[in-house]
């Protein structure tokens, strides 16, 4: 017995030092994935275990508390509904099974579309320069100097209803400037070095230089980016569902905050109705934060500890 | 008084692979006003035992045993705040790349005030104001030099510049590490002499951290030589030099090519080499190529024919911006001609269609200065020799691509074995060199250009790498342009030198003529100023910087062409030719 503490130290250092070893193996980027995982698992399982018919108003009486809590009119929480009722008789659950993986779906989808213009732009940019590179420089920055949120205010106020997809869309038109120049400042950069020149004496095109011999480098920019963008894309639609634009008749955790704001979830101390719903959102970027951060210690050797 | 004496200095760097020992029971004493050279391949520990004299080890680097003891002064005692007085003001340390040391948006006076100022606290602007004129005067710069930003200095300007930040408050001890290592010969001559006057007159200790065995021959007192991390020979310059002891000593010095000296190639020719030209057209022809940049001409209209029949090595020698790196670029098709036409077997390399230019890209190959770069680090090392194999369609299988490697990596001295699947990071700047070397060999182009493809080397690599290069002419018959500033290689490889000063060709010929027996006074220049690993030659005096300057300036106007004969299959014209016998 007198050697455990020994050995389980030794343990430890040898747990460092493979984590050293495989970058991968960052406690960081295992846990924000972790988080993610988890709300898409919770989509799924919901999806085939919960009924989600009681996701539509009425299905369930009103302003149901959490298992284990009361509301105002001394009701128990019941485990037919485990996460309460909102005002208008829907079930919480429900809504969180089908609203969180909506809200990181429009959030990808948007990062996505945007990374894919800004690789394209950026890359164009870079590596065909003059007019070209004035052209796309110019737009781009005039475009991040446009707050998003009003246009997108303003469009959706005239549109009305939109669906996810379209959301997404909408967004992904404000979060390709920044990999845009991010890619364009590399491409300028790499285009100097030796191996590139190597691959020109090569014989290689420039369709080869360009995918084969410089975007592999740029990969962990491109996550990085690619992650931050994702929060930005998430934030942008939770601030618009949140304002009562978005999609009406889709649940989201931004919509679901807005309703409840506007029953007046926040005077009446219905807490689940709207904190249940901010603790999703919470996961989620603290997921997306620490991925972030992990895939920066991954590609950035210097950041990592022994 | 001993300025510096380290007694068993040892310094761990823990790493995934177990602790790497930088530095072993090291120990060496610096009496004042003494100069020390360290001297020692890349990775042998001189630069690491200097910073843990400043406490500067980068992490994870720690002291893992020994004492160092400044003056009196224990310093790896020392706390932080008392380290950062003793820095700067005890011991001052001289870095490599002075371009990258000096703050681009302050005034070089500023930043000499500052030093004074974090270390004495508020003082007089006019007190300030005579010590950073003082100051730069000792260093050979006028005082005018205070009012400029970094970026209106030459080098070697920047490199004096950082000698007076480090002697303005008089330390005791300086460290210099590769002074001169970014600059030119005529440069370096100018600084090491700065360095020296300086040092001798406020009588510190100079520790020299360096690997070339003649700088240190011209510059130092004693000489410390390490090799991974042990110090394996110490003693007076001069005993070092003539009666070397350790092997590794005997090898750092025989590694220094000599103009005149015995060659470090192998006298014996091969196999008669193979005639790969095309009858009757020269290989590579310049039509009076002339390159400007703005309205600074890099390049003056010179015309040269190269014949493909007979291969040749022909070497191209000047200062950093002499023109000569611009030639290799425009040869290579990678960057047009102000005026004139580059033709490649006749062809003009600006208007070939697709299909002539994969055949030029097949034919001209190039060997960079920079081994690290070359390789894309996203790839095992093999990729940039199966690549431009299969593009250039000779890959018939897999196994014939893997053969031919196989063979090219003996061919260079290299296990295939241990290198081939390898990331460029795992391998040494010499390893990746001679891949390069390797990967050129294997396309077998008629014409190979090598931009500076030892100046990134360690010492000891260069003459097996240089000789690589050599048996590529010899043997498989590929004509070379040999880019380089060293005139002792050049003199040692070439069968033509043509030495570029400032885009105009000031002298060419056989390399016998030019470098043993110089006509023009920029060769002549050139050749003094490289420092000789002999003590009893002299390598100019105080009083050289100006003339030197004089005359280099004298040449700029001048632009007169000095031509020491021809050799067969080589032709060179320039409108102003002087023939000198």
């Amino acid at each position: 017995m007198t050697d455990a503490p020994l050995t389980r130290a030794e343990r430890r250092q040898q747990r460092r030092m493979r984590r050293f070893d495989n970058p991968w193996i960052n406690p960081k980027l295992i846990w924000g994935i972790g988080l993610l995982l988890g709300i898409v698992i919770l989509g799924l399982l919901g999806r085939m275990l919960w009924n989600l018919d009681l996701v539509f108003t009425g299905s369930t009486p009103l302003k149901l508390p959490p298992v284990g809590f009361e509301n105002l009119r001394r009701q128990e929480g019941v485990w037919d509904y485990p996460l309460g009722t909102d005002g208008s008789g829907r079930d919480l659950l429900a809504l969180i099974v089908i609203g969180a993986p909506n809200s990181l779906f429009v959030g990808l989808l948007a990062s996505l579309i945007g990374m894919s213009l800004g690789i394209f732009l950026g890359f164009s940019a870079g590596f065909i320069g003059g007019r070209t590179d004035d052209f796309i420089r110019v737009i781009s920055d005039v475009m991040i100097t446009i707050p998003p949120l009003l246009i997108l205010v303003v469009f959706q106020a005239a549109y009305g209803d939109v669906s996810l997809t379209m959301m997404a869309l909408l967004i992904a038109a404000f979060v390709w400037q920044s990999p845009t120049r991010l890619i364009r400042a590399q491409v300028l950069s790499m285009k100097q070095s030796g191996y590139v020149q190597m691959a020109r004496l090569s014989g290689a095109s420039t369709m080869h230089i360009m995918f084969r011999e410089m975007l592999p480098n740029l990969v962990p920019y491109l996550f990085g980016s690619f992650i931050a963008n994702v929060t930005t894309s998430i934030v942008t639609a939770v601030g618009l569902e949140v304002l009562g634009l978005g999609p009406q008749r889709i649940p989201t955790l931004g919509r679901t905050i807005y309703e409840a704001i506007n029953a007046g979830a926040l005077i009446q101390n219905l807490w689940w109705w709207w904190g249940i719903p901010t603790l999703m959102l919470a996961v989620m970027f603290i997921g997306l934060l620490l991925v972030n951060l992990g895939l920066d210690e991954v590609s950035n050797p210097r950041l990592r500890k022994l | 008084m001993n300025a510096l004496t380290i007694t068993d200095l040892s310094i761990d760097f823990p790493t995934t692979k177990g602790v790497v020992h930088a530095v072993s029971n090291l120990s060496l004493a610096i009496d004042k006003g003494r100069r020390i050279g360290f001297i020692g391949e890349s990775g042998s520990g001189k630069t690491t035992t200097a910073l843990a004299v400043m406490q500067m080890l980068a992490s994870p680097g720690f002291v893992s045993g020994g004492s160092i003891d400044l003056g009196g002064t224990d310093v790896l005692a020392l706390g932080e705040e008392a380290m950062r007085k003793t820095r700067l003001r005890r011991v001052s340390y001289i870095p490599q790349g002075a371009m990258n040391s000096l703050n681009p948006i302050m005034r070089v006076e500023d930043q000499l005030w500052d030093a004074i100022v974090a270390h004495e606290g508020k003082t007089d602007r006019t007190a300030l104001q005579d010590r950073s004129d003082t100051v730069l005067e000792s260093v050979g710069l006028p005082a005018r030099v205070g009012r400029l930003y970094p970026h209106e200095l030459s080098g070697g300007m920047k490199q004096r510049v950082c000698i007076a930040l480090g002697v303005i408050l008089t330390p005791e001890l300086i460290i210099a590490d590769e002074p001169t290592s970014a600059l030119d010969v005529v440069t370096q001559r100018h600084v090491m002499q700065t360095l020296k006057d300086v040092q001798a007159r406020i009588g510190a200790g100079l520790i020299l951290i360096g690997h070339d065995m003649g700088l240190m021959a011209q510059s130092v007192d004693e000489l410390a030589v390490l090799k991974d991390g042990v110090l394996v020979e110490h003693g007076a310059v001069r005993q070092i030099i003539e009666d070397p002891q350790h092997p590794y000593t005997k090898d750092l010095i025989s590694s220094v090519p000599l103009v005149g000296g015995e060659s470090f190639l192998d006298a014996e020719v091969g196999a008669p080499p193979v005639n790969r030209g095309k009858d009757g057209v020269p290989l590579l022809e310049f039509e009076d190529v002339r390159k400007d940049y703005g309205a600074v001409t890099a390049l003056q209209p010179m015309s040269f024919k190269l014949d493909g029949e007979v291969p040749k090595i022909i070497s191209i020698v000047g200062q950093s911006g002499s023109g000569k790196s611009t030639m290799g670029s425009i040869m290579l098709g990678f960057n047009p001609p102000s005026t004139g036409r580059v033709l490649f077997e006749g062809q003009d390399v600006a208007r070939m269609g697709a299909a002539a230019s994969l055949d030029f890209r097949k034919n001209v190959q190039a060997v960079f200065q920079d081994p690290y770069a070359c390789f894309n680090p996203f790839y095992r090392v093999d990729h940039a020799l199966k690549f431009p194999f299969k593009r250039f369609g000779y890959a018939t299988s897999d196994a014939q691509v893997q053969d031919k490697m196989r063979e090219v990596c003996v061919a260079v001295g290299l296990d295939p074995d241990l290198i081939l699947s390898r990331f460029p990071h795992e391998l040494s700047g010499g390893q990746r060199q001679r891949l390069i070397v390797a990967r050129a060999l294997m396309l077998s182009p008629k014409l190979l250009i090598a931009d500076e493809p030892v100046s990134m080397v360690d010492a000891s690599l260069r003459a097996t790498i240089l000789k690589n290069i050599y048996d590529l002419k010899d043997r498989y018959g590929i004509s070379i342009l040999y880019i380089t500033h060293d005139l002792a290689t050049a003199y040692h490889v070439s069968d033509y030198v043509i030495v570029l000063y400032q885009g105009h060709i000031a002298e060419a010929g056989p390399p016998r003529d030019v470098i043993g027996d110089p006509r023009h006074p920029y060769t002549q220049l050139l050749i003094d100023s490289i420092p000789w690993p002999d003590l009893d030659r002299s390598w100019g005096s105080d009083t050289t910087a100006a003339e030197d300057a004089e005359k280099l300036d004298a040449m700029a106007r001048e632009n007169k062409t000095v031509f020491r004969g021809e050799i067969p299959g080589f032709w060179l014209h320039v409108a102003d030719r002087e023939v000198a016998a």
